[in-house]
């Protein structure tokens, strides 16, 4: 039973962490691009979240919101800060996008305050019993729910419609897209889009089982996110997925029984670094 | 007239305080989390330490003269801790100072104004060996192993639990506190079912939570601050479990229940702050707080508005200028604040009453109060 | 004064640190984004003998051999990694570190190591000691980039697989770079620990390398005089412009996406085209004036 519950809970950190990494692993399969600021977005759509779900009761209506808006705020990082750095060599567009991220957790804590905030009325209590003595929070349930909907969409796009044809002839040979006609320009803020609405979604999800959102609630996504699709394989949309949800589930795992070797985050790396060595392109990665 | 009258008296006031060279303010060093994961615990401590100041000031401040509190952001952070210690006392040369911050900080500030020779008390922090750096460092606030000896008896005596799961954060806080409640299990029929970690960026429990209920201790003690605890609180009851969960003073904060909601109702905690409190000390720090700042008090602004008044009682005494009379003042000290009675023993602790307190219908409100001086008594060196 | 000579002693280290990554990542287009664990290392070796009655100067030693140790370690593991892997590689290596002390109650755990004594020097004494480190290192950092083996390096940095057709063994001489740059980190941290007189696992985490490295590209990577400008001053900036403490890390990344927005060769780039549109500009006018 206890195993049983770990997996669970495991399967649900994983599909968040899955949430914000495709971000991440779609920024990066375009642009080549390290985008740690990513995670500021995830945070931003913690809050809007909560603050919508305050000023009308509506959780449904907050998630939308939330991922419309950061999804626009992030095609904004792309056109104000990335854009103008794809000529450089890649340390500056991740220093760029490190400084970008810290800047952006000051301004939360500033414009919201180092408490943090929380839920007035907390959506979507309660649980259903599967079996004897076996519990399913609904927030649970929307997790893992939300994800599976929204990654099938995702797939759905990328192999069933022009636009997902445009997209996946882009990310392999942009100057052969462009030949074709493909705008390179709205592929690119479509990706961002895309991702940044994704890891939203994680943020509003997140601030449901906590309860919480604070400035800072983006800092450990971060930095785990990028272990997860160098794990995946960098640029590997499905070994992304799978190296998320393998992660949660050794953390949950990881966390009762070599916690007192290693942090949780940092059974992360370790984890990382194992597989690094044994096959230095990741997971699923293709030839170096 | 009247006018005329107020108008001399300020002329006067103020070549009387020329005169005799006054014109200077006294400065009072405060290191404190303004920025980073602790700065919700910083800004209240903050708040607290400037009630206090303000309020000194208004009484006339000392002598005369005002009350400057120099304040620097440590971000919780010994790194930053030791240049703002330094910064404090060879370019700022303040004559006391006040940590407002954590004790990774604090212990690394300590050394500093030790050597110095500067009186330097811990609001809150709650490292042992933050005293132990010399008798220039007090401290207004539990020692850690103290508080969790206060558990023990908590938890034994009054609530009568005999297995206990202790989830302890990993950082010095929880560990001493862990360790006090450890020290004294046996002796209240406790015995420690067994005893889980987490880290302080820890907000989902889901693996902890599912071992403990598997357990099936009669009571949890619980060590972290309101933005571990909240989320911890609220997945424990989630799951299903009912024994009563023992907290500390890191719990101690509004904040803390509007995570945890409904969850936080019956969660106990040990602290400083007692808000059903008779003492009009007290019951004036809290509504002034409330009234200067539109949030509730909580445990470290409390600490903070303490340590502050401290300071003020013993400069009151022997003036600000002669840090070593300063020093023994301080070591002197028998001050009534809105967290009890202070007064320092050798090593420069303190001895008090140990507050618990008991969130009911979404607020915290007396529980019992723990007495027991043997019990309680700090470590003497 | 006294304060002064804090500053001087805190600046000196952060350069000698700075340039011991740059050795890394300047010279030999190394990126590590872990560097601060080796600072680390160097911290714990030098306290815990100085604690145990090792006198400092011979802890120095005995932390730079440590933090090599380690260097060589990471510097193994990087050889099958490149560029963004091997960024993400050396993050994960900064993390285990710190990960691992963390745990260990030997190295303190969380609690850190506490009243770590002094150097014995006086102030006045160990901030010369710590100057003369970071010169020395300096002047080191000068003579390598001019000679044989700084040639190499750049070769590495500029392109790794033509140097190994050329029939340069890359693989040893990144090692090279690895050992010298951490051994030297380690040294940066036997002196870190003498000065702060205390050090904790939060010390040498992921935003203490970031830091680090934000001083190596602000000063202009590969650079040896920008480094150790940029170094000196975002060490001790925070320090001097206390007025602006709540808003200082806004300030500190603004002007670091700054950098990178509109001068990513750091301040070196910047001087460097600042001096060459004036001689331009110079011979220009000479050229109008005949």
């Amino acid at each position: 039973m206890l195993y049983l519950e770990l997996f669970i809970q495991g399967f649900v950190q994983g599909s968040i962490y899955a949430l914000i990494a495709l971000g991440l692993t779609l920024v990066y399969g375009l642009l080549r691009i390290l985008h740690v600021a990513h995670a500021a977005l995830f945070t931003l759509g913690g809050y809007i979240g909560v603050i919508v779900t305050n000023a009308t009761g509506s959780f449904t209506l907050a998630m939308v919101v939330a991922m419309l808006v950061v999804g626009f705020a992030g095609m904004l990082m792309y056109k104000l800060a990335y854009e103008p750095l794809l000529s450089k060599p890649p340390y500056v567009s991740l220093i760029a996008s490190i400084a970008l991220f810290i800047a952006a957790e000051e301004i939360f804590r500033i414009a919201f305050g180092p408490y943090g905030l929380s839920y007035q009325t907390p959506p979507l209590q309660g649980q259903i019993e599967l079996f004897s003595d076996f519990y399913l929070k609904y927030a649970e349930i929307l997790v893992m729910g939300l994800s599976v909907v929204l990654l099938s969409a995702l797939a759905w796009l990328s192999m069933r419609t022009r636009t997902g044809v445009a997209w996946r002839a882009t990310v392999t040979d942009p100057d052969m897209a462009r030949a074709f006609g493909v705008k390179i320009q709205n592929v690119r803020y479509l990706n961002f889009f895309i991702g940044s609405s994704f890891a939203a979604a994680a943020g509003v999800l997140v601030a449901l089982l906590n309860n919480l959102v604070e400035p800072t609630m983006g800092s450990v996504p971060s930095y785990k996110a990028l272990a997860i699709i160098v794990l995946g394989g960098l640029g590997s949309i499905r070994g992304t997925l799978i190296a998320a949800l393998l992660l949660g589930i050794l953390e949950s795992f990881g966390t009762i029984y070599i916690g007192h070797l290693l942090g949780r985050d940092a059974i992360a790396f370790a984890f990382l670094i194992l597989v690094l060595m044994v096959r230095p392109q990741g997971l699923m990665g293709g030839k170096l | 007239m009247k006018r005329a009258k107020i108008i001399s008296a300020v002329i006067m006031g103020g070549l009387l305080s020329i005169a005799t060279g006054h014109a200077s303010s006294i400065k009072i060093g405060f290191n404190v989390p303004l920025t980073g994961f602790a700065a919700a615990d910083g800004t209240s401590a903050l708040n607290g330490a400037e009630l206090a100041v303000e309020q000194a000031n208004a009484a006339g401040g000392i002598n005369g003269d005002t009350i400057e509190l120099i304040v620097y952001d440590d971000q919780a952070s010994p790194k930053e801790a030791v240049p703002i210690a330094q910064k404090l006392i060879e370019k700022d040369e303040v004559v006391a100072a006040i940590s407002g911050s954590y004790s990774g900080s604090t212990r690394a500030a300590a050394g500093i104004f030790q050597e110095a020779g500067v009186p330097y008390i811990s609001a809150y922090a709650v490292h042992p060996d933050i005293t132990r750096a010399g008798n220039y460092v007090f401290r207004t606030s539990f020692v850690g192993e103290v508080q969790g000896r206060a558990g023990a008896k908590l938890i034994g005596e009054t609530l009568g639990a005999k297995r206990v799961v202790v989830i302890t954060l990993k950082n010095d806080f929880g560990k001493s506190l862990a360790a006090g409640l450890k020290e004294s299990a046996s002796d209240y029929g406790i015995t420690i079912v067994s005893e889980y970690e987490y880290g302080i960026k820890d907000r989902q429990f889901g693996p902890i939570v599912s071992k403990v209920k598997s357990d099936q201790p009669d009571a949890i003690y619980a060590s972290g601050y309101f933005f571990t605890a909240g989320p911890l609180v609220s997945q424990l009851r989630a799951a299903g479990i009912t024994v009563p969960i023992i907290g500390q003073e890191g719990y101690d904060s509004q904040k803390f229940i509007d995570i945890a909601g409904a969850a936080a109702e019956g969660t106990i905690i040990t602290t400083s702050l007692n808000r059903d409190s008779e003492s009009s000390e007290t019951k004036d720090f809290i509504r002034e707080f409330e009234r200067k700042t539109g949030n509730k008090a909580d445990m470290v602004a409390a600490s903070a508005h303490t340590a502050v008044k401290v300071i003020v009682a013993a400069m009151r005494k022997v003036g600000a200028t002669d840090k070593v009379a300063l020093r023994n003042a301080i070591a002197d000290t028998s001050v009534v604040a809105a967290t009890g009675t202070i007064s320092f023993n050798a090593l420069g602790e303190v001895l008090k009453d140990v507050q618990v307190q008991i969130v009911k219908d979404g607020h915290w409100h007396e529980h019992s109060v723990i007495s027991d001086s043997k019990l309680l008594a700090p470590p003497n060196q | 004064m006294s304060y002064e000579i804090t500053l001087l002693t805190t600046m000196a280290i952060s350069v000698l640190f700075a340039l011991s990554l740059n050795f890394i990542t300047g010279f030999c287009g190394q990126i590590s984004l872990g560097h601060a664990a080796f600072l680390g290392a160097g911290a714990y070796t030098s306290a815990m003998l100085s604690k145990a009655g090792v006198p400092f100067l011979m802890t120095i030693p005995a932390a730079a051999l440590c933090a090599a140790v380690l260097g060589a370690i990471t510097g193994l593991a990087s050889l099958r990694v490149r560029h963004d892997f091997l960024a993400i590689t050396t993050m994960g290596v900064g993390f285990l570190f710190v990960g691992i002390i963390r745990q260990q109650d030997f190295f303190g755990g969380e609690i850190g190591i506490a009243g770590i004594p002094g150097s014995g020097f006086g102030k006045v004494r160990f901030m010369l000691i710590c100057v003369a480190l970071a010169f020395t290192f300096a002047a080191f950092s000068l003579y390598v980039r001019r000679s044989w083996m700084g040639f190499v390096f750049k070769s590495i940095a500029d392109n790794e697989d033509v140097t190994r057709v050329l029939g340069i063994d890359v693989s040893r001489y990144k090692l090279i770079a690895f050992i010298i740059g951490t051994g030297t980190a380690g040294v940066a941290g036997a002196l870190y620990a003498h000065h702060f007189r205390f050090i904790g696992p939060d010390s040498f985490g992921f935003v203490e390398s970031i830091s680090v490295l934000a001083m190596v590209i602000v000063g202009g990577i590969g650079s040896v005089w920008g480094v150790i400008f940029a170094a000196a001053l975002l060490s001790v900036l925070p320090m001097l412009v206390q007025f602006i403490d709540d808003y200082k890390l806004l300030f500190y990344s603004a002007l670091l996406f700054s950098m990178m927005r509109f001068s990513p060769d750091g301040i070196a780039g910047l001087c460097t085209r600042l001096s060459s549109s004036i001689s331009r500009r110079t011979t220009e006018s000479d050229g109008n004036k005949r």
